[in-house]
């Protein structure tokens, strides 16, 4: 797992133990992102929390408009529009 | 309910299929039909607040024309809100199925008795709060016929099938009662999936009901794209309404259907009057300020969005917010951009999240509650996601409260204390209280 997307385990893993009982689940590439438990405003905490570590929010930046279905779309969207 | 003269009900044939739901169908009858039992005294009035969305609807259309007044009510609201709700109104009656709600009367009660014979045929009114989810939210007085007077009735053509609204919405809410009305009125069918459950498995059930027109917020409708139920369904009609929608998500949505019309709503509840965007661009034309759309008048005074509505529907309670010629002033930040008009945030306390509107001031007010607080303070950020998000910032009630464990306890106390939409989404521990809360103060009194 790389750098970025174990950062994004973490932060998700914080905001689900902020929200539900129990432990998060590891999302892998294959996960789809509204199936592993966090609703949309789950989500839009998310992206507000990596803009905070990350210093970028994609869904701001990018050129083309884009939701990521599952884990490893959401983490590629993230690389593919980190400030060079 | 009254049938009255209303050409839209008596033109509803009794045995067609108007909503189905995970519970079954429901035909035109039912829903019409229903009468309460006549140990209920004609003219009482009722709160309700269901978790089933189909028990909803049969209670609202029974109770319209029987009871004086109906309080329509969240199914999402705790009962400690319920009840600070509804000592503003004494003498009425909680009916719900929850088991969470408080003392309440269950729904299958209220049609238990022989029905009353005699229709007493009073005008009801609907009593609708603000989608405000903090603090007491404001009550506003609807009648049916008013509530379906936006309905359009289309007739499909030879061969084509009728539209299959989707209803995403509370049907306790004023967006969601449109859909249901449009709907049913407008010679569709109604599919309601399940409150509660997953957004992907609302989705799949609306793609199995064969749904083809959606009314979502544009946070929800993030969230529809990021479903892969989102492919099954075939939209004619996708309507974004109750927050700004951004050229991101309109963009997204017409790949994602492009066989789909995209319509976003601006709307005022306060003002009683909203229009609607077709052309699937952020804003709306500049046009509109000279040729406005039917049914509003808009004009832009000092950056802010001014609205008045054609046939003069507005709330009692906004007279201090109307200017000289009886214009609204929504307190929406506007900037003319070439040919177009772009919301550029708010100015004032409030946040809209995912469609919700939350007082900042409120969630301070119950984040002061916590213990370990001895100043707190919400602002409403952008989200690319939500709309707005809340950011709070709280400075601790003895320096030696660990910030961590602090800031890990006041998320706690939001999670119990805070519907979702309004527990912040960063909470910062301060050292002090910031300089600029006095610009607050002053910001509050204006």
């Amino acid at each position: 797992m790389t750098n970025l997307a174990s950062k994004i385990n973490e932060i998700y893993g914080e905001i689900w133990r902020e929200q539900k009982p129990g432990e998060p689940p590891l999302l892998t590439n294959e996960t789809i992102l509204l199936e592993a438990g966090l609703d949309s405003l789950g989500y839009a905490i998310l992206v507000a929390r990596l803009d905070e570590e990350l210093g970028y929010d994609p869904f701001t930046v990018a050129t083309e408009a884009f939701y990521p279905e599952n884990f490893g779309q959401f983490v590629a969207f993230y690389e593919a529009n980190a400030p060079r | 309910m009254i049938l009255s003269s209303d050409a839209a009900w008596t033109a509803l044939d009794p045995a067609r299929r108007v909503v189905t739901s995970s519970e079954g169908w429901l035909t035109a009858s039912q829903l019409i039909e229903a009468r309460v039992s006549r140990d209920f005294a004609p003219a009482g009035s009722f709160a309700v607040s269901m978790k089933s969305p189909a028990r909803m609807l049969s209670a609202l259309f029974a109770l319209d024309g029987t009871a004086a007044e109906i309080l329509l009510l969240s199914p999402g609201l705790s009962a400690p809100h319920i009840a600070e709700i509804m000592a503003s109104f004494p003498s009425m009656m909680l009916v719900s199925d929850r088991s969470d709600a408080g003392p309440c009367t269950h729904p299958d009660v209220l049609f238990a008795a022989p029905a009353a014979s005699a229709r007493p045929a009073v005008t009801t009114s609907w009593i609708m709060t603000t989608s405000g989810t903090t603090g007491v939210p404001k009550a506003v007085r609807h009648t049916l016929a008013g509530l379906a007077r936006t309905v359009r009735r289309a007739e499909p053509a030879e061969g084509k099938s009728a539209p299959v609204w989707g209803l995403l919405y509370e049907p306790s809410r004023f967006a969601g009662l449109q859909v249901v009305l449009q709907a049913i009125l407008g010679g569709g069918m109604l599919a309601v999936p399940a409150i509660g459950d997953r957004i992907d498995a609302r989705i799949d059930f609306l793609a199995a009901a064969g749904c083809t027109h959606l009314s979502a917020t544009p946070t929800l409708w993030r969230g529809i794209l990021m479903t892969a139920a989102s492919r099954g369904l075939a939209l004619k009609q996708i309507t974004l309404g109750g927050e700004i929608a951004d050229d991101a998500v309109l963009t997204a949505l017409g790949a994602r259907f492009p066989q789909a019309r995209l319509t976003h709503i601006y709307a005022s509840t306060e003002a009683g009057v909203g229009f609607a965007v077709k052309d699937g661009r952020a804003g709306f034309p500049a046009a509109y300020l000279s040729e406005p759309p039917a049914g509003a008048s808009i004009r832009i005074a000092d950056g802010e969005l001014l609205l008045k509505s054609d046939h003069g529907g507005s709330s009692a309670a906004i007279g201090e917010k109307l200017d000289g010629d009886g214009f609204y002033r929504t307190g929406d930040r506007v900037e003319l951009v070439g040919d177009r008009v772009m919301f550029r945030g708010r100015d004032d306390l409030r946040a809209n999240i995912g469609g919700a509107k939350v007082q900042l001031e409120d969630v301070e007010r119950i984040v002061l509650g916590h213990p370990g607080v001895a100043f707190a303070r919400a602002e409403a950020m952008r989200s690319s996601i939500a709309g707005n998000l809340l950011s709070l910032s709280v400075v601790p009630a003895r320096p030696d409260l660990d910030p961590a464990d602090l800031r890990r306890g006041v998320m706690r106390f939001c999670a119990e204390h805070l519907p979702p939409e309004a527990r912040p989404a960063l909470v910062k521990v301060l050292r002090e209280v910031p300089v600029e809360a006095s610009g607050k103060t002053m910001r509050r009194m204006s």
